[in-house]
């Protein structure tokens, strides 16, 4: 068996006397689809924060690619080639939908100081290559025709979905999605997810917070359970809903 | 006083503090970084200025090595200063630049403390008319802007100037995009410090004598009012900005000289430019001029693309 | 090395800066952003007061109540007609604070209008004398006096009563304290008007003991950023301790210069020295110390 892409390890992130999350271990193999379930506060969104290097943990480690990258900050994370979508997507309100994308692009050489200003040819040329690229993505996700508009113009669902496309222009590996479908209507949560599928079968490996079970039954490999900062439960979809533990899980919740 | 000397003299004000309003609208407007020690680096400028002109060396190199000290020392400053939050950075930014002209104040030995020092100007044609001279600052002052300008509009307009601008509305969103916002807002602060010094220098050999009085918080202020009257994050109205308040300035000392007016019109400059602030921080606080929006071919790719559908 | 005086001195100082301070780190903590026009709030007290007792010829208690009120309003007029519309209509902490930049031009501007710029000075001559090794002018004990009664009565009113209370509460939790029923607007008024008032009697005993000048305000206004900083923003007991900690290194920190044949010009560097290390390396300030209440 190969080692799984994203390793954690005995994660443990205190917040006061909190333990938000308390020593959580997840494998997310290569080309995989994993979802990561619990009800609201289990820390769920706290253990992406650390895997990104949002927050540092107290204790354990995360290793992508076999390489060990709990201390690094979020910008090397990325660098690794990890991307993340926020639960609310926290898009660049003044800039257009193109320019968002286009900021998730990797290894731009206009991105330095020098080539900005000296060498320009260089990265117009880049700039045309990953906007057609962006172009491509948004077409996916029916976003194509707000290119120029500013990400602010945009409805909750239209941001929702330029959250994840701006993820996925990042090209990454493994993409940490925090609630792709909340917020948006069922219809639309569903094409998201079928998007999401798409890219899998392209490469990518997906982490998915969610609280709807009906998809992740459909789309994901693995489901992970979290309740209070640890991990319940996990195994495919199906055995999981089914297990007792899962069903006290959420209906403790009431 | 010859009319049109006041008007050459408005011109060559407006082109030195447009110099320090585009550095500012670089670290401000673009970057969102806080700066209220601009003063600090134009006095960095023009004190370098005045004291390496003395050795003789040509003015080019003193306009360069003023501009590259005072970037430097922008650079130094930003690496603590840069991981404070906005009025913390707006705090200690405003106590460095006091600290800056209290120690040129105190320590006569380095440009004769509060006694000032004379700076020659840059080109000096002999016999040349006072008309003349002005115009020749004005050539040399504009040709100045004219590099700042284009150094800025070409940076804005790169994807550098997307990241700065994504760095200045959420930080943290633009390093989970992999863009290490220290590196960037430190080379920003860097060159908008080398730019603010270039103009300190510009205006040391213009103005002739520097002394401590002469850079007070009250400059940094001024600047900021250009860059919020004009429109942050728009070199455009950056220069706009800079036009109408120098305008506003030496517009009632033109007055003072020429009609009769009841009130001091210096004073009531400063309270008809706080007025106008307040008005502009309520009604309009985008500014003047809409903030530009970055221009590289991947714009030309989406209008294509918006045509063809 | 007249210790005694050294220590008077900071006593003097750092009553100066409490005063001063008080209204700053609380307006700071409520409103969550540096309000440069403290200065003016400090200036405008002092002439006022000069207006009062040199002009209209009135005793001492008028000036210091015509000061505190004047200032008082302002304060409250600052808030309710600039910062509170535009914190409103979402302004940034850098908008605020430009505003209030741009409100002190108004204010500086207004009083040099009025009173013009040259250096005004009180008639009154203060009668100094000689304590043992220590050389007391009577303007500065009644100063030290004021500081002590800002601090027992401020203590009083922000531990018993019931206004008090609420501040305190809206400063350390604002969601909290507006999900209690705690009128935040009468709060934040309050705090606005007391603080300037303060800043008012400041400005006063400045301009006492040494002169009026429309700048008066800005000469304390980056020590007393440094006293509210060093104390912990919002923390009152904070900026007390800081004030006289402040005071007593600036004067010993004057000794020290003058020893070391360098230019007293340093000592306002002393407190922009001390508000730039707090900031850099405990930006909390003192807080930490007083989180007993």
């Amino acid at each position: 068996m190969e080692e799984a892409l994203l390793r954690i390890r005995d994660i443990t992130k205190n917040f006061g006397g909190l333990h938000a999350v308390d020593g959580v271990s997840i494998d997310v193999g290569t080309e995989s689809t994993v979802g990561l379930v619990g009800p609201n506060g289990s820390g769920k969104t706290t253990l992406f924060n650390v895997i990104f290097g949002l927050h540092r943990a107290d204790h354990g480690s995360v290793y992508f690619n076999d390489e060990r990258i709990d201390h690094l900050a979020p910008h090397q994370v990325f660098a690794k080639g990890m991307a993340n979508a926020f639960q609310l997507p926290r898009l660049f309100h003044q800039l257009t939908t193109l320019d968002n994308m286009l900021l998730a692009a990797r290894n731009h050489k206009g991105d330095s100081l020098l080539n900005s200003l000296f060498l320009r040819t260089g990265w117009q040329h880049q700039e045309e290559e990953f906007a057609e690229k962006a172009m491509e993505i948004l077409e996916l996700l029916e976003l194509a025709h707000l290119n120029l508009s500013l990400a602010g113009e945009l409805s909750g669902g239209q941001r929702k979905l330029l959250e994840i496309g701006r993820a996925l222009m990042a090209d990454p590996v493994l993409l940490l999605l925090d609630e792709p479908a909340s917020g948006v209507n069922p219809i639309l949560g569903r094409k998201i997810f079928e998007k999401i599928e798409h890219f899998r079968q392209k490469g990518t490996s997906f982490f998915i917070i969610e609280h709807r079970l009906e998809i992740l039954m459909e789309f994901a490999n693995w489901i992970y359970v979290m309740d209070k900062g640890k991990i319940v439960i996990d195994g495919k979809p199906e055995e999981v809903v089914n297990s007792p533990t899962f069903y006290d899980v959420y209906m403790g919740e009431e | 006083m010859d009319p049109l000397i006041y008007i050459l003299d408005l011109v060559v004000f407006i082109g030195i503090f447009a110099i320090v309003a585009l550095s500012l609208n670089l670290e401000y407007g673009f970057t969102g970084l806080g700066n209220f020690g601009k003063v600090a680096f134009f006095l960095i400028g023009a004190y370098t200025y005045a004291l390496l002109i003395e050795t003789g060396l040509s003015f080019v190199l003193c306009l360069i090595i003023a501009a590259l000290l005072s970037g430097l020392i922008g650079s130094l400053i930003s690496l603590p200063a840069l991981r404070l939050r906005e009025d913390y950075l707006a705090i200690v930014t405003l106590a460095f630049g006091e600290i800056i002209r209290i120690v040129v104040k105190a320590e006569h030995w380095i440009a004769h403390g509060v006694w000032g020092i004379s700076v020659p100007p840059a080109i000096f044609w002999q016999g040349a008319s006072f008309r003349m001279i002005i115009v020749t600052h004005i050539g040399l002052i504009f040709l100045c802007l004219l590099i700042c300008f284009i150094l800025v509009q070409l940076l804005t307009n790169s994807p550098y100037g997307r990241i700065i601008r994504a760095i200045r509305e959420d930080e943290i969103a633009a390093a989970t995009l992999g863009k290490n916002r220290l590196e960037y807002k430190a080379q920003v602060f860097m060159m908008g410090s080398a730019i603010a010094g270039l103009g300190g220098a510009l205006f040391a050999q213009y103005i002739g004598y520097i002394e401590p009085y002469m850079f007070l918080p009250m400059l940094t202020f001024t600047v900021w009012i250009m860059v919020l009257l004009g429109g942050p994050a728009n070199n455009w109205g950056v220069l706009l900005g800079a036009t109408l308040v120098q305008l506003f300035d030496r517009g009632t000392k033109m007055v003072k000289d020429y009609l009769f007016v009841p009130v001091d019109p210096n004073n009531l400059q400063y309270i008809l430019l706080g007025i106008l602030i307040i008005f502009i921080l309520l009604y309009r606080p985008g500014g003047l001029l809409k903030e530009s929006q970055v221009k590289t071919k991947a714009l030309e790719k989406a209008a294509q693309w918006k045509r063809h559908s | 090395m007249n210790w005694a005086q050294v220590l008077f001195n900071s006593c003097v100082t750092g009553s100066l800066y409490l005063i001063s301070a008080v209204g700053l780190t609380l307006t700071y903590g409520l409103s969550r952003f540096p309000n440069f026009a403290h200065a003016e709030f400090m200036a405008l007290g002092a002439y006022v007061g000069y207006w009062v007792t040199e002009q209209l010829g009135l005793g001492f208690p008028f000036t210091f109540i015509a000061a505190f009120l004047a200032s008082g309003v302002l304060g409250f007029l600052s808030y309710k007609g600039i910062f509170q519309p535009l914190a409103k209509r979402g302004a940034t902490i850098i908008h605020l604070m430009i505003a209030s930049i741009a409100l002190g031009f108004i204010v500086r501007h207004s009083i040099g209008e009025i009173w013009s710029w040259a250096p005004l000075f009180f008639r009154v001559a203060w009668s100094s004398f000689d304590v043992g090794m220590l050389r007391v002018t009577d303007i500065w004990l009644w100063l030290i006096l004021a500081a002590v009664a800002t601090g027992v009565i401020m203590h009083f009113l922000l531990v018993k009563t019931k206004i008090g209370k609420a501040i305190r509460a809206t400063s350390s939790n604002p969601e909290l304290a507006l999900a209690s029923g705690i009128n935040i607007n009468r709060v934040t008024l309050t705090t606005w008007f007391t603080g300037a008032a303060l800043a008012g009697i400041a400005g006063l005993f400045r301009a006492a003991g040494t002169r009026l000048s429309p700048l008066l305000g800005w000469d304390i206004l980056l020590p007393t950023f440094a006293v509210t900083i060093l104390g912990g923003i919002g923390s009152f007991y904070g900026a007390i301790a800081a004030a006289f900690i402040i005071g007593l290194i600036e004067n010993v920190g004057v000794v020290i210069l003058v020893n070391l044949g360098l230019s007293t010009e340093y000592r306002m560097a002393i407190a922009f020295g001390i508000l730039i290390l707090t900031l850099l390396i405990r930006p909390q300030g003192l807080t930490r110390m007083f989180r007993g209440t």
